[in-house]
């Protein structure tokens, strides 16, 4: 019986999954509504709020790309916030402020490393804007970005809106190369049913734009995060998106709006990344089973389904692999699952190729690795995250040798 | 641009733990510590549990790949499909062989009544060869014989018939005579009767010589007869041909026969040395273990047989390997659920339960213990 419930639960995630694809397909050609409606003569204040770790001269790029807005200087600035880096970070955030003189840009630094979500907070503390737009310190900015955002925030029931993040270093290899695959069928299609119910489950922290006053009501709420006692500083655009949903707001993502991230290019950097979304994920699920009433109440099914059958369904999987690992060990070995990942692999590499022609991959066979990763994803990250939910450890960039090497002084 | 003092003092000291926290009551604050501590003891042991189980699972992997020593038990039962069907086909080839041993029986028997028959029909034609020699050779010296004496016949025939001319003047001159009176009615009829007794004579000479010309046809000429008799020498013969062609066939059947009953004897013979006769024939219960072509070479009749815990570990010695089937079998690998090619053994154990294990080790324990 049980394991019938467990292929159940797991071909019904799939297929809410399969058709959250189509969905996003047939949505995104022909229903005008899955588009807010942009107002670009709306122009708020914004702040853009950098929190910023361990970066290196990267944070000085990204604070350049930022410079390079299409949107009144005069209505923008940047808050650039260091968590107490152990490389050079803080002296490019300083290089940075020094050098681009057309906009405000102003740095900060906690004094004990808090955490991004907490030193959004810190950096929130020193904003008047009406909009606030958190951005992740390793990315580049269209030009656009901003004005796409705030342009969004013209539907008064939105509350946050995210942007879409490519792939800076999509040939990077394989792991990227996949990533970059998944990333854009993410935004591209995945999402685009949650736009339509303006639900998206979880705006990228990469690009996160927000009201003032959403904000600054979800704050300490963010600040108070804790498993236990222990303080909770991972997830907190997942958290921010949820929040926001729950307190009556849509949520939306403008795939106009730009931001360009270095993916992980190694499959330890890849894993601690996706380790650290994968206790988000469980931590938002608990949340979201312990105040189910309220969701279902509140939120529209959409959100409700997909809140709750991901990590149900990332659950549900490790079984299947272990079961499936123990029944029939060389079944993920097959040509079928390799077919289909090539085969899927090969549309989306070719629509990239076409619609997104920077992130083109020069290897429309390597996304058949998926498998492989797939295999890995389902059998670890459940588990360990699982019995992870006490650190409080970002993963990556929290060594030494990992940091980019970069100095401002040069 | 200066750059702002973000943190104050009283707030960074306090920034990793969140408010409510600090207020927390001590009790909860303990509440707190014993669900934490409780939880990474679970988590450290679930952990090491998961990669005790990644590490095993991935040492049978990679033992499974490199073995060749394992073979994988199978018990046969008595209501075996396999072991059912080659009974029934065993059962048919008997039936078969006994049908045709009787098949063989009687042509046997009716190939040697042909063959007296045959012998029978050609000892009847010298003596029908002679019969006709001998009627040739006696008609040869009788026809001259009868011919001659038949010309006689006929030549006194000619002289009996001018006396009976004459005759008829005599007659005419008794009935003269009656009528004038010169002899009476008594003496006329008397010398009348006399007369149609020599006319009687003639008729019954005449009549010889018919019958003598007929007999001297029969011994000078081919007659029908002679056609009757070689009419029946040509039925003797096609008869016996006839018969040849027979016996000839019966014995090419009897060896065909005789022959295919040698090849299911045959077939019989090896099919007593497959794994699912025996299964089937035997009351015992027989054991026995599918191995792979690749461990072949560790398939030798006498060698140990070894069970283990976990399929690889703490081995103990439970049989031998008493024979090995020539004929291809295909199973799936108790481990990588892949279809395989190999062949069956019979194994004699001394532990029942063996049977049972997902993997036995034939020659030697597959690790040091």
């Amino acid at each position: 019986m049980a394991p019938i419930l467990l292929w159940l639960i797991l071909v019904l995630c799939l297929l809410i999954s399969a058709v959250k694809y189509l969905m996003g397909i047939i949505l995104k050609f022909s229903f005008a509504s899955t588009k807010a409606q942009k107002d670009y003569a709306y122009q708020p204040t914004v702040s853009v709020l950098m929190p910023c770790y361990n970066e290196g001269k990267t944070v000085y790029e990204t604070i350049e790309s930022i410079s390079k807005s299409n949107y009144p200087n005069d209505r923008f600035e940047v808050i650039a916030q260091d968590d107490c880096s152990v490389d050079d970070s803080y002296d490019w955030m300083l290089k940075a402020q020094h050098n681009f003189t057309n906009i405000r840009v102003s740095t900060g630094r906690n004094e004990v490393n808090s955490g991004k979500a907490r030193s959004v907070c810190n950096a929130l503390q020193h904003s008047t804007a009406e909009i606030i737009i958190s951005i992740d310190s390793d990315c580049i900015f269209h030009p656009d970005a901003i004005r796409e955002l705030t342009a969004c925030f013209a539907e008064p029931r939105i509350g946050s809106v995210g942007g879409r993040v490519g792939v800076r270093n999509p040939n990077d290899s394989v792991i990227t190369a996949i990533q970059t695959v998944i990333y854009y069928s993410a935004f591209q299609l995945y999402k685009i049913p949650e736009n339509w119910t303006r639900s998206i489950c979880c705006i990228s922290g990469c690009l996160f734009a927000i009201r003032r006053e959403l904000l600054l009501e979800i704050e300490p709420a963010i600040r108070s995060r804790n498993w236990f006692g222990i303080p909770v500083n991972q997830g907190e655009d997942r958290f921010l998106t949820h929040q926001t949903l729950l307190r009556g707001y849509g949520t939306y993502i403008n795939n106009d709006a730009l931001c360009w991230t270095t993916v992980p290019n190694t499959l330890p950097v890849l894993f601690k990344q996706q380790l650290r979304w994968r206790r988000s994920i469980v931590r938002d699920f608990f949340f979201t089973l312990r105040t189910l009433p309220q969701h279902v109440w509140k939120l529209h099914p959409n959100t409700v389904f997909t809140l709750v059958l991901t990590p149900l369904g990332a659950a549900v999987g490790f079984l299947v692999v272990v079961s499936m690992l123990s029944s029939d060990p060389l079944a993920w070995a097959g040509p079928v699952p390799l077919v289909t990942a090539l085969g899927v692999g090969a549309v989306l590499t070719w629509v990239i190729k076409k619609y997104s022609a920077k992130e083109a991959i020069a290897h429309p066979l390597a996304f058949g690795a998926y498998i492989a990763w797939s295999l890995v994803s389902s059998l670890f990250l459940t588990p360990l995250a699982l019995c992870t939910m006490d650190s409080a450890d970002w993963g990556t960039r929290t060594k030494p040798q990992e940091v980019p090497i970069g100095n401002a002084n040069r | 641009m200066a750059t702002p003092t973000v943190n104050p003092p009283s707030e960074t000291k306090d920034d990793s733990l969140p408010p409510e926290h600090k207020n927390a009551p001590v009790r909860q604050s303990l509440h707190y510590k014993l669900v934490i501590t409780l939880y990474r003891v679970f988590a450290i042991a679930v952990l090491y549990l998961v990669l005790a189980g990644i590490m095993s699972y991935a040492f049978v992997m990679g033992f499974y790949a490199v073995s060749t020593s394992w073979a994988a038990p199978i018990i046969l039962s008595a209501a075996d499909e396999k072991s059912l069907d080659f009974r029934e086909k065993l059962v048919t080839t008997q039936q078969t062989i006994e049908d045709l041993k009787v098949d063989t029986k009687k042509l046997d028997s009716g190939l040697g009544e042909m063959k007296k028959h045959r012998a029978a029909l050609l000892a009847l034609e010298p003596e029908l060869q002679q019969a006709i020699v001998r009627e040739r050779t006696h008609n040869r010296a009788s026809g001259p014989e009868l011919a001659a004496l038949d010309r006689q016949k006929q030549a006194d025939n000619v002289k009996t018939q001018k006396v009976l001319a004459q005759l008829k003047q005599v007659e005419s001159n008794i009935n003269k005579d009656l009528a004038a009176g010169l002899i009476t009615q008594g003496d006329a009829a008397t010398q009348l009767a006399a007369l149609n007794q020599v006319g009687g004579a003639y008729t019954d000479s005449k009549i010889a010589e018919v019958l003598l010309t007929d007999s001297v046809l029969d011994k000078t000429t081919t007659g029908t007869t002679s056609l009757d008799v070689l009419v029946k020498q040509a039925e003797l013969r096609s008869e016996v041909a006839q018969l040849d062609v027979a016996i000839n066939v019966a014995e090419k059947q009897l060896q065909e026969e005789s022959r295919q009953v040698d090849r299911l004897r045959q077939a019989i013979q090896t099919a007593k040395q497959n794994p699912y006769y025996l299964n089937a024939s035997g009351e015992k219960t027989l054991y026995f273990a599918f191995v792979p072509y690749d461990n072949q070479a560790s398939a030798v009749a006498g060698s140990s047989i070894y069970d283990c815990y976990l399929n690889m570990i703490a081995c103990r010695r439970v049989g031998t390997l008493k024979q090995v089937f020539a004929g291809e079998e295909t199973a799936i690998h108790p481990i990588f659920k892949t279809q395989i090619r190999g062949f069956l053994v019979q194994m004699s154990l001394d532990h029942a339960e063996s049977a049972k294990s997902k993997t036995v080790f034939v020659g030697r324990k597959p690790v040091v213990f």
